[in-house]
This record gives C-alpha cells, structure tokens and sequence, in this order.
C-alpha cells in the first residue's frame, strides 16, 4: 500500500503536531463557546414554556378502522409536534384482549361492538371506558368484472353462499346462473369484519370453512379478480378506492336492490350490511388533557367529507350523531378530570 | 464447473451424458433463484423509481451522460484492448438482441406489462456489463483509486447520519461528560504511557477512565449548563477525527499536509454546521456526516497524491457529479418528461401519511437503525461470549463434557424455532415481566437479539473452531495462559468468520417482521423515537401496513420504495461488516 515514503529531512515530531492539533482544537472550541450563551437546551424536553400539548397516544385495534384513524392522528401529530402517536393494527378482538384490557393502549378501534367476554375482561382490570361512533361502513360484496350474469343478491342468497352448509354450484343459488362453483373469499375469524357478517346476513347459520380467509382486502380483490365464478366480501374503502377492479352487487333486502355507495350507507338504505366503526378511548387515558384533546378532535373529524370519505373512503358521521358523541365524550372527560 | 474428460474414455459414453445432464441441472437450480430475485428487484426498482413512466429521451440522456462516460472510465483503468473489444460487444449485441427478442415476445406470446425495450436493455445488458467493467476496472489503479475515494464519501457519510440518528435516542450530555472526563483523561494517560514507555501510566489508564465514566453519569444529574449541541458534536467527534486523520498523514506527509487534511474538513464540517443550523436542517447531524466523510476522504487523497500512482482517478466523484448535472440540465432545457419516483428525499425525512404523494419512511428508518445498531452490539457480546466459552473452557470430557454437549444440541435447537415463538418471549419476559414496556426499542432489541443469537453462536463456535490447535499449542508452550491465548491467538484469528456469521444473523433481524408484532411494535409512528423506552415502528412493519392500504399507489409505488430503502440500509450494514471483517483478516 505505501511504497515510498517520504522522508523529511527535519522530521517533524508527534510533540509538535500534537501540540499544533491541541492549539487548532482549543481555538476552534474557544470560537464556538460563544453559542454556549442559550446552554442547557438539553434537557429532555419538559422545557416548553407555551403550555402546548406534549405526550404519548397509543392506539391499537381494528385494521379496517385503521386508514381512518391513522387520517386523523397524522393531522392532530401536525397540529401538536410534542404529542408522540403511535397506532397499530391488532384486529379489533386481538386489541381488546391484548392491549386495550390490559390498560396498555389509550384507544382500541373496533369494527363491531365490544362483546361481553371483553367487556368482562376490562372489568377484571378495572378498564373503564366509553364507546364513540367513528364512522359508518358498507360491507361490500364483491364478484369479478366479468360475471355480466349477476347484477344483485337477495339477503336469501347471499347467506345460502355463506352459511356453514353452504351451496356448491352458482345455479344453485338462483337456478339462472351458470352451474359452475362457487369460490369464496372472505375475512378471517379474528375480524370484525367476519362477526359482522355472520351477524347481519347468516344469523344462526354460521360461516362456511370453505373460504379463503384473509386480513387483508387486497387479497380478496386479487382472489376475485382471478376467477369469473369468484365472491368475496369486504370493508367500503378497497372498492371506493378501485371502483373499476371489481364489480359491487346490489343487495335487496325486501325493497329492491340498493347499491353501495355513500350515500346509500349513510341514509341506512343499504340495509342491513351498513355498520358503525367504533373506537373506544378508556377513562384513565382521558383524565389526561392531550388525549382528551385528541378524543375532541377526532370527534369533529368524523364529520369531515374530504377526510372520512374523499381520503379513506368511509361514509362521515352526521351532525347529529356528532353532536350526541361530543356531548357523550365532554361529560366523560369531565368525570376523568373531574 | 468444467467436467474431468482426461478419462472419457476409459468410462463410455453413458457417463459423460449422465455427467453432463447434471451439471446443467444443478447450473440451472443455482440460476433459478437468482433470475427469479433478480426480477422481482427490477420489478421493485421500476416501480419505486416510476421507471414505466420514463420516457426513452430521459433514458438516454442519463444513459449518455452518466452511464457512458462510467464505463469509459472503468475501461480507461482496465486499460485492456481486449476487454474493451469485449464490453462494446457485449454493449451493441446486447441492444440488438434485448430489442429483437423483447419485439418478438410482445408480438407472438404476450404484452410484458410495465417493461420496455429500454428498460430491458438498462437491467440486462448494461447493468451487468456496467458491474463486470467495475470489477475489471477496480484491478486497475485509476479505477481502484476512484471507487476508494468514492467509498469514503459513501461510507462516511452513511457513518454520520448513523451516528446522528443513535443520538435523537441516547443522551449526548451524557456522552458529552463521559467523553470529557472519561475518554480524554484515559486517552491521554494510554497516550503518555506508551509514548515515555510508562507502564504504569498505560496501566492507569482503564481504571481512571472508569472513574471518569461514573462520575460522568453522576454530573449529569447536578450540572445543568452544557454547550450547544454542535460544541459537544465538534470536542466529541469532530475533533478526534481529524486529530487520527492528521495523525496518518503527519508521519509520512509532513506538518503541513497534517494541519490540512485534518484542519480543511473541519473547517468545512463546522461551517456547514452553522449554515445548516440558519437553514433549519439538524447542525449536529451535517456537521457529522461532513467530517465522517471529508476527513477519510482527506487522508486517502493525500495518500494517494503521495504515491502519486492512479491520481486520475480521484475524478470519479467529479465525473459523476457532472453526468447527474448534465443530465438535469439537458432534460431540464429540452423538456423532456421524467419519472416522478416515489423513493426520493422526501420519503426518507418525512412521517407517513394517507396521500400516497406525501408518505415517509422516516420515523421507521429510525426506528430500525436504532434497533439494528443495539441487536449487533447485544448479539456480538451474547454470542461471542458463549461461543468462546463452550470453545475454549467447557471440558470435552465427563459429566461437565455431557452438559456441554447438552447446552450444544439445545442451541442448535432454538435455532429452528419460529420467530413468532420468539415474540411470545419477549412479549412475556421483555415486555410483562421485566417490564421494559411494550413495543419499545430495548424490548425489540432484546426480543431480535434472542431471535438471532443461536445463529450467532454457532457460526461464532464454527470460526473458533477452525483455528488450528497447533496455534494454540504454541501460545501455550509460549508459557501463555489460556486468556492470553483467547485473547492474542484464537479470537483474532476467528474474528472473520464471526464477523461474516454476525453479518447474515442481522440481517434476518431488520427484516423481521412477526416478534415486533407479538411484543406489540406500533405500525405507524409520526414523528422518530426520543428514548430507548418510547414507542418504535419499524421498517417492515410500516411496509407491511401500506402493503394493505386500498390505494394502488401505496401498495405498488410506495411499498416498492420502502423495500428499495430497507435494502439499500441492509447493504449498508452489510458493507460495514464486511469491511471490518476484510480488515481483521488483513490484520492476520
């Protein structure tokens, strides 16, 4: 590496080029410590005179709730620069269980109602907390673009497909469609989703195994799309957000087929397979004034058109439900603060 | 690969077609994974880079005034008639035969989507080409000398910002008193006592530095006025740099060199350093990542000027400095349509967002560097310990000998356990029971360095137990103890080997996915962590979330970004090692 050195003829010492690089650093230390003036800005950032926010939000739960609220924290984070959120996406069960009763997180997203083993769960805990309506969803059923033979589904139908006995052949289903089978792709048995369905379409009947499950909608779009005899279900927003990808059915539920879109969710005409999204803040965590604040916040996003439905793709929450879910919220935060 | 014929004939012919077929089959499973990589990468990159929307003009622009004036500088090295006979070749046969058959693909079997010829072209013929010149050039001086100096600004610069991002989570007031009241005074008195040939003082110099370290942490609670950051940065880092930069030169370069290989970078660094500050960028880290890259970079010039061997090459930088800005100027004169790549500045420095147009990656860059950089330091400690203890003191022999062999085959064993096994763990030991909160950087840390350690110890044992014991023989006949020998005689002489098994095993923890989920890693985080006990998302766990977003820009344009950004980090930690690893094997 290093064939010819150079040999000075005086030779200069490491005395002398340290002492030279001791004198260039203490001058160059001696130059900057004018700036040494505003010192202690250290500290470890409790020194915000302003009275501004500051603090951790930790927020789990549901992953169809999930596009929605991480909207709203990424404009409230712009907003207060010291509040520190972080959100993830646990399934809304998977959340209540784990984080949300355990007193680990401030907010669990749900996209269904907390059920009663959960509620007996955070009662064990002492987890108090309160319900708010985040916003409205229309399940969508979905079939391939190709499928010119199915424009609608009766309620009827929909659940012979989906009942744990469930039909193999379309014909079966509506003697006009063709006899090929059927092949299914739905939620899995974590999701919200899934207890929705049963819920609203099968009732007693259960949920058919022969399904491909799946967390993640882009997998039933991409199931669906690959057959022409294929079905699936799931959330508004994929559909809203690739309308020409798949082909939504219209559902008839005695009144005729209704197609979904926002405006039949929100007036309650796409029955019954429009849903609330929940999230659930605990009390604890509202006794604190960010998170209370954040609460606040989130409530008068749920109304904003270009967020809820431009952005993510759900259906806002009307004024009067706002109303009522602020009021609900100020008298919580009150008794938390109280 | 070539097959022994000096026999043919004595086996028939049966043989050498047996012979023959499995040396094609067994050259075809080796290509088989790489060529499906490889796509998947160039599929990744196009997307990432909004390739599919570049136009022909925009590629041959930077084609002309990148790419070319590259390989001319690589074949100017290679200085070979041959090798230069060949690239053309390769070059222009490439571009008529990707042309040919990519036409004749679309026509009779079927459209490729978002490929086209040209694009083809760049990652088939000139892309290979462009790394064989590399590899041929770099054989050359010139070319050595430019891609080591364009490493050195790489590589610095990469160090700096790594630097800077661990210090949004440790203290550096703390740093800043252990350095001043530690590390100095220990230096110093290693320095003295080697210089005056004064043992004890060398001696002393381990014990007075601990002091100094407690005393450290003691004063941070008391002292309550510190310099700005950028006077920490400068005595803690910048300084000491350039004083091992002016050191290397001094000897054989003389004082004046020194003063200026040591005195211009951090000129540079600490003016930039202010400017950065008045710009509103973070002043520590541009002064940091100025002076880890100007003051290398300052030594191998003036190394190289000395032996004045290859000082053309030293234009590299320059060269391709002035391709980029040809390139934009030329499409910016002429209008030609460019992509709009998803991966570019913005993405790395801001937080993540709905609109796919404004998503970053920052806050889980920093999450995954800071988890990456604690799981090497715990997994190397961990793993080389146990690795050196069940070597070279555990008995072959005995009941101790049998529960050696227990422990060795329990080791073997956690290596094939699941990791989502591994998250449970860490959820129930990390984050319950010793409560180190859940989804925080010291809880993934611990968790990933369980998750890795198995691997670590048996490449770790492998290493050590291929130094011959005819070493440690000697080291013992030498009158040595058996830490002497661990230490001067086995350690460095495995330390390649373990490096090169620490290297693979971290490389599976940046990418890991299911334990951060199980000890409950947030998905999304807003702004980059501020302690080891806040909340972290990390890489893969932020492109796992976007991988699921309706948009189809998120889960093709900025998916593909974040997976060009987590492997451009990867290579980086990776180069590192091997660095250090080529280093230490050097050192033998």
């Amino acid at each position: 590496m290093a064939p010819s050195q150079n040999l000075d003829a005086e030779g200069i010492t490491r005395r002398q080029s340290l002492a030279a690089l001791a004198g260039a650093g203490a001058l160059g230390l001696a130059g900057c410590t004018q700036s040494t003036g505003n010192g202690g800005d250290g500290g470890d950032g409790s020194g915000d005179g302003s009275g501004s926010l500051s603090g951790s939000i930790n927020i789990a739960g549901s992953s169809t709730v999930f596009p929605l609220m991480s909207a709203i924290l990424e404009d409230f984070a712009e907003q207060h620069p010291d509040v520190d959120p972080d959100i993830s996406q646990t399934g809304s069960g998977g959340g209540f269980s784990n984080y949300f009763c355990v007193g680990e997180t401030d907010f669990n997203n749900a996209s269904r109602p907390i059920q009663p083993e959960e509620e007996e769960l955070c009662g064990e805990n002492d987890v108090e907390y309160i319900e708010l309506v985040a916003a409205t969803d229309a399940l969508t059923i979905v079939v391939n673009p190709e499928a010119d033979w199915i424009d609608s589904l009766t309620i009827e139908e929909l659940a012979s497909i989906w009942r744990s006995d469930a039909v193999e052949t379309w014909d079966e289903v509506r003697d006009d469609f063709p006899n090929e089978e059927i092949e299914r792709f739905g939620a899995a048995d974590t999701s919200g989703t899934y207890d929705y369905f049963i819920e609203n379409v099968m009732g007693d009947e259960g949920h058919t195994d022969d399904y491909s499950a799946t967390e993640k909608d882009n997998a039933i779009a991409e199931g669906v799309a690959g057959s022409e005899y294929a079905i699936g279900y799931f959330g508004f927003a994929y559909y809203f957000q690739n309308p020409d990808q798949l082909k939504a059915l219209e559902i008839d539920s005695g009144d005729g087929p209704v197609e979904p879109n926002l405006e039949t969710a929100a007036s309650g005409e796409y029955s019954p397979l429009s849903r609330s999204l929940f999230t659930y803040p605990s009390m604890e965590s509202l006794g604190e004034e960010h998170i209370a604040e954040f609460a606040r916040y989130f409530v008068e996003q749920t109304t904003n058109e270009d967020l809820v439905a431009g952005d993510v793709g759900y259906v806002p929450a009307t004024e009067e439900t706002q109303e009522e879910q602020m009021q609900k919220l100020e008298d919580a935060i009150e008794e938390a603060q109280g | 690969m070539a097959t022994d014929n000096a026999n043919a004939g004595g086996f028939g012919e049966v043989s050498r077609v047996r012979g023959i077929v499995f040396e094609y089959l067994s050259f075809g499973a080796s290509v088989f994974g790489l060529v499906a990589l490889g796509v998947l990468l160039v599929y990744v990159s196009i997307d990432a880079f909004d390739l599919a929307n570049a136009s022909p003009e925009w590629l041959l622009t930077y084609f002309l005034t990148l790419v070319v004036p590259f390989l001319a500088f690589c074949l100017y090295s290679a200085n070979d008639s041959e090798v230069t006979r060949r690239a053309l070749a390769a070059l222009g046969g490439g571009l008529v035969a990707v042309a040919a058959l990519f036409t004749a693909i679309e026509a009779v079997v079927a459209p490729i989507p978002r490929l086209n010829w040209q694009l083809a072209y760049l990652f088939v013929v000139a892309a290979p080409v462009a790394a064989y010149l590399a590899y041929v050039g770099s054989r050359g001086r010139v070319a050595a000398v430019g891609f080591g100096l364009l490493g050195r600004l790489v590589g610095g610069a990469a160090i700096g910002l790594a630097v800077g991002t661990l210090f949004l989570v440790f203290d550096e007031l703390v740093w800043f008193l252990a350095y001043t009241f530690g590390v100095v005074p220990a230096a110093a008195l290693y320095a003295y006592g080697r210089w005056r040939a004064a043992d004890r003082a060398a001696t002393a110099a381990i014990p007075v530095g601990l002091v100094g370290l407690v005393t450290a942490v003691f004063l941070r609670r008391v002292v309550t006025v510190y310099p700005s950051d950028l006077v920490i940065y400068l005595w803690t880092i910048a300084i000491p740099v350039a004083a091992v930069g002016a050191f290397l030169v001094v000897d054989r370069s003389g004082r004046t060199v020194g003063i200026v290989v040591a005195g211009l970078p951090l000129t540079v660094a600490t003016a930039g350093g202010f400017l950065a500050a008045g710009a509103g960028l973070s002043a520590p880290t541009v002064l940091l990542v100025l002076v880890l890259a100007g003051v290398p970079t300052a030594v191998y010039v003036s190394r190289v000027i000395e032996v004045g061997d290859g000082i053309v090459g030293l234009g590299l930088p320059i060269l391709l400095a002035a391709g980029v800005a040809a390139g934009a100027l030329i499409v910016e004169a002429w209008g030609v349509p460019a992509p709009d790549p998803w991966l570019d500045l913005g993405y790395v420095t801001e937080a993540p967002s709905r609109t796919p147009e404004e998503a970053g990656l920052y806050p889980a860059i920093v999450g995954s560097v800071i988890i990456i950089a604690l799981v090497a330091v715990l997994s190397f400690v961990l793993g080389v310990g146990t690795s050196v203890f069940l070597e070279e003191y555990t008995p072959e022999s005995g009941v101790l000998g049998s529960l050696t062999r227990l422990l060795q085959i329990n080791i073997a064993n956690l290596a094939a356990i699941p990791s989502v096994v591994y998250g449970l763990l860490g959820l129930g030991l990390f984050a319950n029971l010793l409560g180190f909160g859940f989804g925080t950087a010291v809880t993934v840390a611990l968790t990933l360095s369980l998750l890795i350690l198995p691997i670590t110890i048996i490449s770790a044992q492998e290493a050590i137990r291929s130094v011959p014991d005819d070493l440690r023989r000697g080291s013992d006949a030498m009158g040595a103890t058996r830490w002497q020998t661990t230490k001067n005689v086995v350690l460095p002489e495995a330390m390649p080997g373990i490096f090169t098994g620490t290297i693979l095993a971290l490389g599976r923890a940046i990418g890991e996915t299911a334990p951060l989920i199980m000890v409950g890693a947030a998905t999304t985080v807003f702004s980059a962590p501020s302690s080891l006990f806040s909340r972290f998302s990390a890489m893969p766990m932020q492109i796992y979330a976007w991988a699921n977003f309706p948009q189809a820009d998120f889960r093709y344009g900025v998916v593909a970004a974040g997976v060009i950004t987590l492997l451009v980090i990867l290579i980086g930690m990776n180069g590192t090692a091997i660095l250090l690893r080529n280093r230490a094997e050097r050192g033998n």
